[in-house]
């Protein structure tokens, strides 16, 4: 269960967002929808230790972040990166295989559990036919399944996914939402993304928080917060202008 | 993954049978050659020639490990650097780091000539490391100010041209008696390497090289960006401080035992890397150390023997061999993110 309270984080002692609060238990999912620099990445940063919380707390399963040395928390708290890694002579599977990282010995080689959760995340990503493949050759949509890979077989208890369909075609943006589905059932992760497809992000979470300009602007249920009033509020739309390629 | 491993072990043992080869001529050739027979009897203890055996031992072994070991310490602290700055191009040489190195090791030298200070091995390094650390921090004062990694290896360059011109100043102000030493020292040369700065260096270079290899899962980490590295649980801090330390160390040790030894650092590793054909560290620190061996040695042969009986210093050899190297992986880099 992660529990946040009254969080807020930025850059430079800014807050560039503030006073966020919500709950995501095993196995549920919450988006955040909004709209570009609303705060979702800095939110995401702040939650996977990228970036320390100015003010508020995470707490996992009933313990402060700030009490789990880093060793723990990376078990714990797995998270699909944005930036690119530099993988200079990598192949994907060594790529997949870092996301293990948290549980090698002194030299970072991979157990016979290790291996498996490796192999096991490639098949559930739908790469494992890219295992051998040099990661730099990869195309967007690729790089991004194999990425998820990475950050899958770690086995987490949450799981931070930023903008994870954005370089994904029609296919995978629905392969993947069946993927996160079929995850949440078997490994039970409680999962934090942010999306930017309104359609996706109903058909798949539990709980959605609107952020805008850096504060949370609604907390609930998917189909209240992504009905047509509330989106038309959430990214400063005119109802003229939604009805007109929505009639 | 089996062709891989195969791979790697096939580059491990290329790499110590060149070792070992040239471990061998590095003992046999010179301008007092010694047989091959003779070689075999003197080193197996059954007599032989004694004044050949005096050459062998008293100078040409310990100059030949000096090199393999100063060499390693090289490819090392090269490898560190680029990880550190992920710049293929980085380099204790071309970052300014052994110049500065050298300029506190000049000091150090001309402070004992004047009776300052009492010179051994242990204050000779650890001149050097000082050195070697104050060129370190005023590179990374310009890597958190100037963009792009060309521009870092412009400034680092800058540095070694005034730590260089200093280093002239300070020499041209010693006494005449004091330049004979310098003199030999600042063309860069593993001649100097008697039996008592040798083990010094050992002390030095084996367990930083040591510590460097048991950091191979960090940096491995660290190699992929510091955000995936964070991603992973890793210190941050502590391994960066670790890598800066570790590579100032090695580099200031070359930079006081063996003066400029220019481009093994960068060259090393590139080939290195090729030849196993992976970036792994827990792979690339042995291999790396090994490398940069067989590469001074080498290099240190043929400085001996191309103007036999003269010699030339071993920076202009290793510019040779290993300047090019640096040409290569620029051109393969043409339209690689900048």
């Amino acid at each position: 269960m992660l529990e946040v309270r009254n969080l807020s984080a930025g850059y430079g002692g800014r807050a560039a967002v503030r006073d966020v609060s919500f709950t995501a238990a095993e196995g549920e999912i919450l988006t955040l929808v909004g709209p570009n620099g609303s705060g979702k990445s800095t939110l995401l940063k702040a939650l996977s230790g990228q970036l320390p919380a100015l003010s508020g707390e995470i707490v996992l399963n009933g313990t402060d972040v700030r009490r789990m040395n880093r060793n723990a928390f990376a078990r714990a708290v797995s998270t699909m990166l944005t930036d690119r890694p530099r993988t200079d002579m990598m192949t994907c599977r060594d790529v997949v295989e870092t996301g293990r990282y948290p549980y090698t010995g002194a030299f970072g080689l991979l157990g016979k559990a290790d291996r498996a959760a490796v192999e096991e995340a490639m098949a559930l990503t739908d790469t494992a036919d890219l295992a051998e493949r040099s990661f730099g050759a990869l195309s967007d949509g690729q790089r991004q399944r194999v990425l998820l890979a990475r950050a899958v077989c770690r086995e987490p208890k949450v799981l931070l996914l930023d903008e994870p369909t954005s370089f994904l075609d029609l296919h995978y943006k629905y392969t993947f939402l069946e993927l996160l589905d079929r995850l949440r059932r078997e490994r039970k992760p409680a999962v934090v993304m942010s999306l930017h497809e309104p359609e996706l992000a109903r058909a798949i979470s539990d709980r959605i928080l609107l952020v805008k300009d850096g504060s949370p602007a609604g907390y609930g249920d998917p189909e209240a917060l992504l009905g047509r009033e509330s989106l038309i509020r959430q990214f400063d739309l005119t109802k003229a202008l939604w009805d007109k390629y929505h009639g | 993954m089996n062709a891989m491993k195969k791979r790697i072990a096939l580059s491990y043992v290329l790499l110590a049978g060149l070792a070992l080869l040239f471990l061998c001529l590095g003992i046999s050739v010179g301008t007092a050659s010694v047989s091959p027979g003779d070689l075999v009897r003197i080193l197996t203890g059954r007599g032989g020639d004694d004044t050949a055996a005096m050459i062998l031992f008293r100078i040409r072994l310990p100059r030949t490990l000096a090199a393999l070991l100063l060499g390693g310490a090289l490819a090392l602290a090269g490898y560190l650097l680029q990880t550190f700055f992920h710049n293929p191009i980085a380099g204790p040489f071309v970052l300014g780091i052994s110049s500065g190195a050298r300029l506190m090791v000049a000091a150090a030298l001309i402070a004992a000539a004047r009776g300052a200070i009492r010179l051994n091995s242990g204050v000779l390094a650890a001149a050097a490391f000082i050195g070697a650390l104050l060129a370190m921090s005023v590179v990374l004062f310009l890597s958190g100010r100037i963009p792009g990694m060309s521009l870092l290896i412009v400034g680092g360059v800058m540095i070694g041209y005034i730590c260089t011109a200093l280093t002239d100043i300070l020499v041209h102000f010693a006494d005449d008696a004091d330049i004979v030493n310098l003199r030999d020292w600042t063309v860069g040369s593993f001649s100097g390497m008697k039996g008592e700065s040798l083990a010094v260096c050992a002390w030095i270079v084996l367990p930083a090289a040591a510590a460097v290899f048991l950091l191979s899962k960090p940096i491995g980490a660290y190699q992929l960006g510091e955000s995936y590295a964070r991603d992973m649980g890793v210190n941050i801090r502590a391994v960066r401080g670790a890598m800066i330390l570790l590579s100032s160390l090695l580099a200031g040790c070359v930079a006081a035992f063996a003066g400029p030894v220019s481009f093994v650092g960068i060259a090393v590793p590139f080939l290195v890397k090729r030849l196993l054909g992976t970036a792994k560290p827990v792979c690339m620190v042995p291999a790396c150390f090994l490398g940069g061996g067989v590469f001074c040695i080498l290099a240190d042969i043929l400085a001996r023997t191309v103007v036999s009986p003269g010699e030339l210093g071993i920076s202009t050899v290793t510019a040779v061999l290993g300047a090019p190297v640096v040409l290569v992986i620029m051109l393969g880099r043409r339209g690689d993110r900048a």
